[in-house]
């Protein structure tokens, strides 16, 4: 499922990004990779603060629908 | 024997922080060819042979941001005698992740992990000979906010450089992504070794500058090689390399960090994330924060109480009065030493009004600056930019636009300084065309005079409210229009690391602070300064030499130039010389209007007309209401002042862009007054 309709709190696995070239390099380079966790730490009208690999991760609601998790 | 050291590392990993220890005050910052990208020079206070370059903040050395570009070109291409990498301690898994991309290219390395403090307070530990022995680099840990382990960091920066040793060739791939290197490696043949192992590795990745590289023939044969290593990577060998440089952080980390809880444990960053980035609390809280910021710099009541100036305008204050009597000290030495009139002229009017001109927006910029360094450097602006992405994402633009557009309203110069935060170009260049839309402080006196002479009555507030939000109404179109026919592309995402909040550190802030001011003074100062002079020397000449202002050549052009003003109801040589006046600093219209319409030439007068409290009964004869607003909508929209323009020069690093910046403000004001003219005549 998105990641965008994960719940506060919760920590998933990440198994796809299903974005653009560019986007996708930078994601991986934040941590972002395959079968890595990602916990939702907060969330408001831009988007949600994630963490992944230890350091908060702030983004839009957008993006965070094009990253599949499970 | 001279030693070069790069400083590399995660953004928010302290890396400017370990700069400004390690070099003192010995630094120079400057700007990477074409980029506003800050390249930060300086010598080693404690051996001037030694000298330190701080290289952009990059996650990775893939080409996705300028820095990234930067970064790697200058590990690559200049070659440093050793890179020491900055390493955050608390987040040591992502920041390896660099790390290793750095060992890829075989330069010398040091490893610093900083915010050991930090790491310790949690009860954690990390086994720094044993990641030493693996990654085949020295590695000493620091913390660089309290200047701990930076003498030892050093030494063993110079001790590596000295033996130019080189990390270890550490086995990071897989079996399949091995062999394909090895293969384009091949192809590589007249590359040194080490450039080869790198080149190939970016190759498989896919990286396009590495591949623009190279001839069609190896192009064609690199893709053979890609295409058949895909198929044992799920068909991405990119993310396929990745996610091996993870494992391979994720595998020698075992044995090496050491947690004293496991997961997550919600911290003092938690807490106060909980608060100040939510739904319903972030806005109000940020509003109150802002209001606090530009009260201070900007406020003639601080903190709303009347006639307490903020520290900003009190240090102005103290400038104005000190260069006052440094004007009046030079004329009557001038004077007395029998200079000429022209000359006195030169040095009081020209000289002295230019570079008190730049002088006087210094204290302002100074207090700004140290406010701003403060909340960036504690990790709020971080937030700030998120909270405030969904409504500037309707324009098109990012969160980060936020800053630089409210500081317009105080003054353009430093607002557009900020808008260096921003890392797309096209946000970073659409906020600058609209910064200075928004009303600036110098444009309020134009707003009273009018108000005061042609608005007389209850509707003088409405009249100066309307103008300021006439000035936001069009930066809000034009962004809109910008964004979809002068730009391409669509709006970026938001993706941005927030730190860990931290009070900053004073001498951080300080650095921080003098260096925009630095920047400022040096390069919008040489503009403002040109151009006062110029100004000058139009407005009191002509052919038989000095004159009054009525007789100059600024008259001739006004007179010249009058009918491109006649659609928008002004055609008067003085209307258009207040226009150009009004560019050396907007505040000038109602000084030049004083002396071109009522003769008036002493500074009192000026100062009531000014703050509304006179009226300028001569300039009815001129002006209609319909055609005052469309003045003040004019000279609101139209190119600012000088040192604006200086400024947006130094931050589009090109005189192109800043031109079509120009043109298109000149082009909204012509428009806009002109819209104003016509309907107002047909309405009233």
């Amino acid at each position: 499922m998105p990641l965008a309709l994960v719940r506060l709190g919760e920590t998933k696995l990440i198994t796809a990004c299903r974005v653009k070239d560019e986007m996708k390099k930078h994601l991986q380079d934040l941590g972002f990779v395959k079968g890595e966790k990602v916990e939702v730490l907060g969330e408001n009208q831009s988007g949600m603060i994630l963490l992944v690999k230890g350091v908060r991760i702030a983004l839009n609601k957008g993006l965070a629908s094009k990253i599949m998790v499970d | 024997m001279s030693i070069n050291i790069a400083l590399a590392g995660n953004p928010n990993s302290g890396k400017t922080t370990v700069f400004n220890e390690i070099t003192g005050s010995k630094q120079h910052v400057g700007n990477w060819p074409g980029v506003t990208v800050d390249k930060k020079e300086g010598t080693y206070k404690k051996d001037r042979d030694v000298k330190v370059l701080d290289l952009p903040g990059t996650y990775s050395l893939s080409p996705y941001s300028a820095e990234e570009i930067i970064a790697r070109d200058f590990i690559v291409n200049e070659k440093p005698d050793v890179v020491i990498n900055i390493v955050d301690g608390t987040s040591i898994e992502r920041n390896l992740y660099l790390t290793l991309q750095i060992i890829e290219t075989q330069i010398p390395l040091v490893i610093a992990i900083n915010m050991m403090d930090e790491v310790e307070a949690k009860g954690d530990t990390i086994d720094f000979n044993k990641l030493s022995e693996i990654l085949g680099v020295l590695v000493v840990p620091i913390v660089a906010r309290k200047a701990k382990g930076l003498n030892h960091l050093m030494e063993a920066a110079i001790e590596t450089a000295r033996n130019k040793k080189k990390p270890n060739n550490v086995q990071v791939f897989d079996k399949n992504i091995d062999s394909a290197l090895l293969k384009v490696e091949q192809l590589l043949e007249d590359k040194s070794p080490d450039e080869r192992r790198w080149k190939a590795i970016k190759l498989i990745e896919g990286d396009e500058v590495i591949t623009n590289g190279l001839s069609d023939d190896t192009i064609k044969q690199v893709n053979i090689i890609v295409k058949e290593a895909e198929k044992e990577a799920d068909g991405d060998t990119e993310a396929k390399i990745a996610d091996l440089r993870y494992k391979y952080i994720s595998k020698i980390l075992k044995g090496i960090v050491k947690k004293s809880e496991k997961g997550h444990v919600s911290n003092k960053s938690d807490k106060l994330d909980k608060i100040l980035t939510n739904r319903f609390l972030a806005l109000p809280i940020f509003a109150m924060i802002m209001y606090l910021l530009f009260a201070a710099t900007f406020s003639e009541n601080f903190l709303l109480i009347k006639g307490l100036p903020s520290p900003g305008i009190w240090l102005a204050g103290l400038v104005e009065e000190g260069w006052g009597a440094l004007t009046g000290g030079i004329e009557s030495i001038l004077s007395n030493a029998g200079a000429s009139d022209w000359i006195l002229s030169l040095v009081i009017d020209g000289v002295m009004e230019g570079i008190g001109a730049v002088a006087g927006f210094l204290p302002l910029v100074l207090v700004l600056f140290l406010l701003l360094s403060f909340l960036e450097d504690s990790g709020y602006m971080a937030r700030v930019a998120f909270v405030m992405d969904r409504l500037f994402r309707h324009l098109g633009l990012s969160g980060k636009s936020f800053i630089p557009l409210l500081m317009g309203f105080g003054c353009s110069v430093p607002a557009l300084m900020a808008s260096r935060t921003l890392e797309s170009d096209k946000d970073r260049k659409i906020t600058m065309m609209i910064t200075p839309f928004m009303s600036c402080g110098a444009k309020l006196p134009i707003y009273a005079m009018f108000a005061a002479t042609l608005f007389a009555g209850s509707n003088k507030t409405i009249i100066v409210f309307s103008i300021y939000m006439l000035g936001l109404v069009i930066a809000i179109i034009s962004a809109l229009l910008l964004n979809k026919f002068a730009f391409k592309g669509e709006t970026s995402n938001f993706i941005m690391e927030l730190p860990q909040y931290r009070i900053p550190t004073g001498k951080s802030i300080l650095i921080h602070g003098w260096d925009k001011v630095k920047g400022f003074a040096i390069k919008a100062g040489t503009i403002i300064f040109v151009s006062t002079v110029l100004i000058w020397l139009l407005s009191n000449f002509n052919f038989t030499g000095m004159v009054d202002m009525e007789d100059s050549f600024l008259a001739s052009i006004g007179n010249a130039i009058k009918f491109i003003f006649a659609p928008l109801g002004f055609a008067d040589w003085r209307a258009s010389v207040g226009v150009v006046t009004g560019w050396i600093a907007k505040e000038n219209i109602v000084a030049t209007f004083g002396q071109l319409f009522g003769g008036i030439g002493d500074e009192a007068t000026i100062e009531a007309i000014s703050s509304g409290a006179q009226a300028l009964p001569e300039i009815r004869d001129v002006f209609t209401q319909v055609s005052a607003y469309s003045y003040m909508a004019f000279n609101l929209l139209c190119m600012p002042c000088f040192a604006a323009v200086g400024a947006m020069k130094r931050e589009m690093v090109s005189w192109k862009w800043t031109l079509k910046a120009i043109s298109f403000q000149m082009v909204v004001a012509y428009i806009v007054a002109l819209i104003i003219n016509t309907l107002g005549n047909l309405i009233f």
